[in-house]
């Protein structure tokens, strides 16, 4: 799989006036992690919902490689993973069944369901939770439970929406470390967050957008060329006003 | 379908962990089928289980003698006659007894005046509880005249010289009358009306936990979730199917189990089985996909839980009342009775009582069937639109 490319993409909630994403164009290649930066209500949780196939509507184009997005999807469904910024898991069921519920609907059965079920709570450190309720886990675990489930079919696409959002500086540590980890062999990912160092520490591109418009958008190294770091920039470009 | 029964087992396993609920969707309709049961059991019999007092007070003991003997038995039963009229109306005005007849002192004069169409029939006078039901003042009523009848011919055969007693004339010994009612019985018994009534009422309230999981599955991302992994959302609705139809199959088999058991244990009547079981299945069967249709048109449509518990809650209770699950159709104006034929409780409740009451075949079952499955297909649609014209989450392809 190849660089995943936006090409003008637009994008407005219907009977609402203000266009949320306008004229978005980035290149996120393979093998990397994108950092996809903006304040409150900038529309990255927009942009997030449509590459992961909740929002239809949007307009310009959208390829991973040298194919739409849409139709990739279509011949391999399972190629796109996503982490969204809430806990998207069952809180009455054990961290095992949530494991097994969002790997059976994504056709893993058998031998392989079992595997890759051990595989993902193996990686996200959540072997001894496995009998809990999730909904009774500690904010740290449920991120890795969360994580652990977007993990669980391999995606060569992985969208990772705020995932270390309200968790103490340890399970953070742990969980960028992870994340580190799933770049290179071939796979795209796209990540948000507020924390400016956390971008600073694992992604090699980055992306600013505000009013759904692209900033700035490149390796990390270029935007920050002027010695001024990733929190100064963000703060200039987006000003310092509060937002609602 | 590997993923539909992923889809049942996560609705299974969340629910199975919801004790509260299933309590609710269990205990509620069983102590409404007991407690209501037992509580109108007199009201189906028409009153014909209670004992209703009664006095006659008339100059002639002998002839209050006879009246005494003929009015008693068959729910009326003979009370000490008051001291005088103003104690008559005093005990009557207190409900004891509720029925006093006062007979005029010139009676068995008036009874042998000729019957030429001049004369005035002899006048009598009827104290009567205000809380007496009408059915059974109006059968006291038919009894006093009928005894009056019955003395009033014995009267004209002792004028004609015909030796003749007024107990040969009185309607009870006139004939023997054998009622016969075709297919069970003409009315539902306190416990066939009630058992399949709450056993509906509790049917349709799947509408709660499965409108609150949809709204806590869409309020935690998991909905968008599921749908970014490319499960049709026609697919989502349908994995709620499967586990709360068989919560309704259970409801419908512990609730007969309740009418068969609980009620007589508390003294009320045991419930008639059915002599078709495949049938009472088919009626089980729809009204539980009607419910679950209706289930998830309220979770589709409720922006939060709030809502979902107003929204199905109220219909609910709307629906119930006017569908004959709290009152019965039968007492129901007849306005009122045509308005019921809305409620999908009311189609159900024709199904249950066409196999349960009415001992009825297919062809009896055939129109509340299909309505309740029309019912089911229609809200399936209607939440599938709703979803996308709000156009917030993309159909998976």
């Amino acid at each position: 799989m190849g660089t995943l490319n936006l090409e003008s993409v637009s994008f407005r909630y219907p009977g609402r006036g203000e266009t949320v994403l306008d004229k978005v164009s980035l290149a996120i290649p393979a093998g990397g992690i994108f950092g996809l930066l903006g304040p409150n209500g900038a529309g990255k949780t927009t942009l997030i919902s449509i590459l992961a196939g909740q929002l239809r509507g949007a307009t310009g184009s959208i390829s991973a490689g040298d194919e739409p997005l849409e139709g990739l999807r279509r011949r391999r469904p399972h190629s796109l993973g996503l982490v969204p910024q809430e806990y998207a898991f069952y809180p009455m069921l054990t961290c095992a069944e949530n494991l097994r519920f969002f790997g059976a609907v994504q056709d893993l059965a058998g031998a392989r369901l079992r595997e890759r079920v051990a595989a993902a709570a193996r990686f996200a450190r959540i072997e001894s939770a496995l009998s809990r309720r999730a909904g009774r886990l500690s904010g740290g675990l449920k991120r890795r439970l969360n994580l652990a489930i977007g993990l669980l079919v391999e995606p060569e696409i992985l969208l990772l929406d705020e995932p270390t959002a309200g968790v103490d500086p340890q399970a953070r540590a742990f969980l960028l470390e992870s994340i580190r980890s799933l770049a290179g062999a071939g796979r795209t990912i796209l990540y948000t967050s507020h924390y400016m160092e956390e971008v600073e520490a694992i992604c090699d591109r980055v992306a600013i957008i505000d009013h759904g418009r692209v900033l700035v958008s490149g390796a990390l190294s270029e935007v920050t060329r002027d010695g001024s770091g990733l929190q100064e920039l963000f703060m200039q470009l987006t000003h310092r006003s509060l937002r609602d | 379908m590997r993923r539909l029964l992923a889809l049942w087992e996560k609705e299974w396993l969340a629910l199975s962990r919801d004790v509260l609920g299933l309590a609710v969707l269990f205990l509620m309709p069983a102590a409404f089928i007991v407690v209501m049961s037992l509580a109108l059991s007199d009201v189906f019999k028409g009153g014909a289980a209670r004992l209703t007092g009664f006095a006659v007070m008339a100059a002639d003991p002998k002839l209050a003698e006879r009246l005494v003997r003929s009015l008693s038995g068959e729910g009326f039963r003979a009370a000490p006659a008051p001291a005088d009229e103003a104690a008559a109306r005093d005990g009557v005005r207190r409900g004891t007894p509720s029925l006093v007849l006062l007979v005029p002192r010139d009676f068995e004069r008036a009874l042998n005046a000729p019957l030429d169409g001049k004369s005035t029939p002899p006048k009598l006078t009827l104290l009567a509880d205000p809380a007496l039901p009408p059915t059974q003042l109006l059968a006291f009523r038919q009894r006093v005249l009928g005894v009056a009848l019955a003395l009033r011919v014995s009267a004209m055969m002792r004028r004609a010289g015909i030796a003749a007693d007024a107990d040969a004339f009185d309607l009870k010994h006139a004939a023997t009358l054998n009622v016969e009612t075709i297919g069970g019985a003409g009315r539902p018994s306190s416990v066939q009306q009630n058992t399949p009534a709450w056993l509906i009422f509790g049917m349709f309230f799947v509408v709660m936990p499965i409108s609150s999981l949809f709204i806590v599955e869409r309020r935690e991302g998991t909905l968008a979730r599921l749908v970014s992994l490319r499960v049709p959302f026609s697919m989502l609705l349908l994995g709620k199917v499967g586990p709360y139809f068989v919560v309704n199959l259970a409801q419908g088999a512990l609730m007969l189990l309740a009418g068969r058991t609980l009620v007589p244990w508390f003294g009320g009547e045991t419930l008639a089985l059915p002599a078709r079981w495949d049938l009472l299945a088919a009626v089980t069967a729809c009204t539980s996909v009607a419910a679950i249709g209706w289930g998830l048109f309220v979770a589709v449509c409720s922006r939060t839980l709030e809502q979902a518990t107003v929204i199905g809650g109220v219909g609910n209770i709307l629906a119930a009342a006017l569908g004959g699950i709290m009152v019965p159709r039968f007492v129901m104006p007849e306005t009122m009775q045509k308005l019921s034929e809305v409620s999908p409780m009311a189609w159900a409740l024709d199904g249950f009582h066409a196999v349960i009451l009415r001992q009825g075949g297919a062809a009896d079952i055939a129109a509340p069937c299909v309505k309740l499955l029309a019912l089911a297909l229609a809200l399936f649609a209607a939440a599938l639109w709703v979803h996308h014209r709000r156009r917030v989450l993309a159909p998976a392809q």
